[in-house]
């Protein structure tokens, strides 16, 4: 690295590609936090010091919480650091995808049909994935899943709709 | 004296029951089976198993709980030594020489000291818990609210300092998981606070879906978007037991690392993470030849896992004695507690005799027994480790959904672990990080009661806080530790620990 390089980095309006854009956007979404929270709470009695309301506690989190949130978009504003970085969207997609078709499908269905149903659309997240075996595993594990949690242990989860 | 050995003869007596035995074992073998595994915790595997403890005996629940979760410590270190990534988090530093002395075909002697100087540190750790229950107990008795608050502010700022990163994002954090803990019904005027009308939220967002979206979903995301490379060891294990030479090296480092990680594990605020690299850094001050270390040193196993074991047992004695979860393992337990009819505090001690000294006596059981299983199963281990990961994930994703579905057979609670495993991956990706913000949620609702009650008590003047000597102590305490953690020279050193 240069010298001319290596110095850059402490100025406040550092070139708008060395910012640390990760930090400016974590202090954003601190502040977005807050600003629901305070609205989600905005009914809320504030009640006094010596007796304090419902809303006390949560009103002021909030308001620190956006305090931080601005500190923190600000710092990353005039430093340079780390920028945001790769998001994917297939992994997360997929995977909180078959954790919600779980709970979509677990009552109406039963564990037999929603455990490889959820298990396959989780597949779809890596592209490791082979499918027969995919499908094989994802069978025999809701078989062991189903002895395990509802015969030995007991839980009361449906099995299947029609039993 | 006498005190210490009838209270603990009690405690093996309920221990030795042979329900409380197997299930001690059970919770041994799953806790180093999730160990091993990397990418499944203790507090996945916990919430998941949560449900199966509501038949058990209060007693019986606990004792299985806490095996996973110190199993959990001995596996992780089969992963680290063998693949050469850390199984649990509190692994990390025994990869470093751990998986050196591995591809040296020394695997055996790494394996052998790791267990022994878990063994050795579970066994003193047990002694200290047992001792220092009566004390702590009644110091505890003689505590305020002002006091209580205070001792947490000191857990939080703890937490904090130890995160890794920002100072101020992990601030961000605590009290963001502060801000969390507020949501559900306010306990004094039964008014709904911040639950959006939504049914799920009324009585609060529940721990263990919390956890789970954070630290279980989250950590899914995260390695299915890293491409895996693992490097299992594939030549011999060698000879599992250390020689003598191994041993008198190892020897100093396992009653220092033990402890070191019994100290820190006291303190509130999870400090046992901090045990193995503490430990870490101790040994390779003291030793003669520090550049040795990271090329398959005997002592960079042997400290670090001592310690590791004894903060991992150590930490139980905050919840036990002052009712205060250090960590989030600890948290679910008190969720366990709870569910039969136990509030964790110093009462516990006078009130549940036989269950404190039951799950007392059960560690030491436990480490005997994780001696014993853990060695002769290395074979097992080694072929589960082969198990690629895009089986594992759909797999853990699958138990997870049927843990979180049965703590309450709520499906609301399976969705909402989803919107949390999505916010912990959007924190993941900005750089912030979860621990604290759940320590913050775990302390919460104690905080904000204990805070509200001092002020009714002082006539809403926060003097109350630093008038009492206690209170101003602890206070004290943590502004010096938050101090020490922004002078710029310790900072550097905080990192060197972290990347080391």
């Amino acid at each position: 690295m240069t010298p001319a390089e290596g110095g850059s980095g402490d100025e406040p309006g550092a070139p708008l590609s060395d910012r640390a854009s990760r930090d400016v956007a974590a202090g954003l979404v601190l502040v977005a936090v807050a600003l629901f929270a305070l609205w989600a709470g905005a009914d809320l009695p504030l009640g006094t010091l010596s007796a304090m309301g419902a809303g006390m506690l949560p009103r002021s989190l909030a308001v620190l919480v956006g305090l931080f949130g601005v500190a923190i978009a600000a710092s990353g504003w005039l430093s340079a650091g780390e920028g945001l970085g790769r998001w994917s969207l297939r992994g997360p997609f997929f995977i909180l995808g078959s954790v919600v078709v779980f709970a979509a499908t677990v009552r109406s269905l039963g564990l037999a049909f929603a455990g490889p149903l959820s298990m396959l659309v989780g597949c779809l997240a890596s592209h490791e994935t082979r499918w027969g075996e995919a499908a094989l595993f994802s069978v025999a594990l809701t078989a062991f899943c189903i002895v395990l949690f509802r015969s030995l242990l007991g839980l009361p989860i449906p099995i299947a709709w029609f039993l | 004296m006498g005190d210490l050995f009838g209270n603990l003869q009690l405690g093996f007596s309920v221990a030795l029951g042979w329900q409380n035995l197997a299930l001690c074992f059970v919770g041994c073998l799953v806790g180093t089976l999730i160990g091993v595994l990397p990418g499944v915790g203790p507090i996945a595997t916990i919430a998941i198993l949560l449900p199966v403890t509501f038949k058990l005996d209060p007693a019986g629940a606990l004792i299985m709980l806490a095996g996973i979760f110190y199993g959990a410590q001995y596996g992780g270190s089969t992963t680290a030594i063998l693949v050469n990534i850390p199984g649990e988090a509190t692994s990390v530093v025994t990869t470093l020489d751990g998986h050196q002395m591995a591809r040296q075909g020394r695997a055996g002697v790494a394996l052998g000291i790791a267990a022994l100087g878990s063994f050795f540190a579970g066994t003193v750790t047990t002694v200290i818990v047992a001792a220092l229950g009566g004390p702590l107990t009644a110091l505890a008795l003689l505590f305020g609210p002002a006091e209580y608050f205070s001792l947490m502010v000191m857990g939080l700022v703890f937490a904090v300092v130890l995160a890794r990163g920002s100072l101020l994002k992990a601030l961000a954090m605590v009290l963001t998981g502060l801000l969390l803990s507020t949501v559900g019904t306010d306990l004094e005027s039964g008014q709904a606070r911040m639950t959006l009308g939504l049914e799920a939220l009324i009585d609060g967002i529940d721990f263990a879906v919390l956890a789970m979206g954070v630290f279980g979903f989250a950590e899914i995301l995260r390695n299915v978007e890293t491409p895996e490379s693992r490097d299992v060891v594939r030549g011999e294990i060698g000879p599992l037991l250390p020689d003598r030479a191994d041993l008198r090296r190892s020897a100093w480092p396992v009653v220092r690392g033990t402890l070191v990680g019994a100290l820190l594990g006291i303190l509130p605020g999870n400090g046992a993470v901090l045990g193995p690299f503490a430990s870490y850094t101790l040994e390779k001050r003291l030793a003669r030849d520090p550049r040795r270390f990271g090329r398959g040193a005997i002592e960079g196993v042997a400290g670090p896992e001592s310690a590791n074991n004894a903060g991992a047992q150590a930490s139980f004695i905050p919840l036990l004695t002052l009712g205060i979860p250090p960590n989030a393992v600890m948290a679910l337990m008190v969720g366990a507690m709870t569910i039969h009819g136990i509030i964790p505090g110093p009462q516990v001690m006078t009130k549940n005799p036989d269950l404190f000294w039951g799950m007392v006596a059960s560690m030491w059981i436990g480490n005997a027994m994780l001696l014993v299983i853990n060695l002769p199963l290395v074979g097992v281990w080694v072929r589960l480790l082969k198990v690629p990961y895009r089986l594992m994930f759909p797999a853990i994703l699958l138990f997870c959904c049927i843990g979180i579905y049965s703590i309450n057979n709520n499906v609301m609670d399976v969705a909402l672990a989803a919107f949390f495993g999505g916010v912990g991956y959007v924190l993941i990706k900005l750089g912030f990080e979860p621990a604290p913000m759940l320590l913050g949620f775990v302390l919460g609702r104690l905080m904000e009661e204990k805070l509200r009650q001092a002020l009714i008590l002082s006539r809403g003047s926060f003097a109350t806080f630093v008038e009492r000597p206690v209170s101003l102590g602890l206070l004290l305490a943590a502004a010096a530790m938050l101090a020490i953690a922004v002078v710029p020279a310790i900072r550097r050193g905080r990192d060197d620990v972290f990347t080391e």
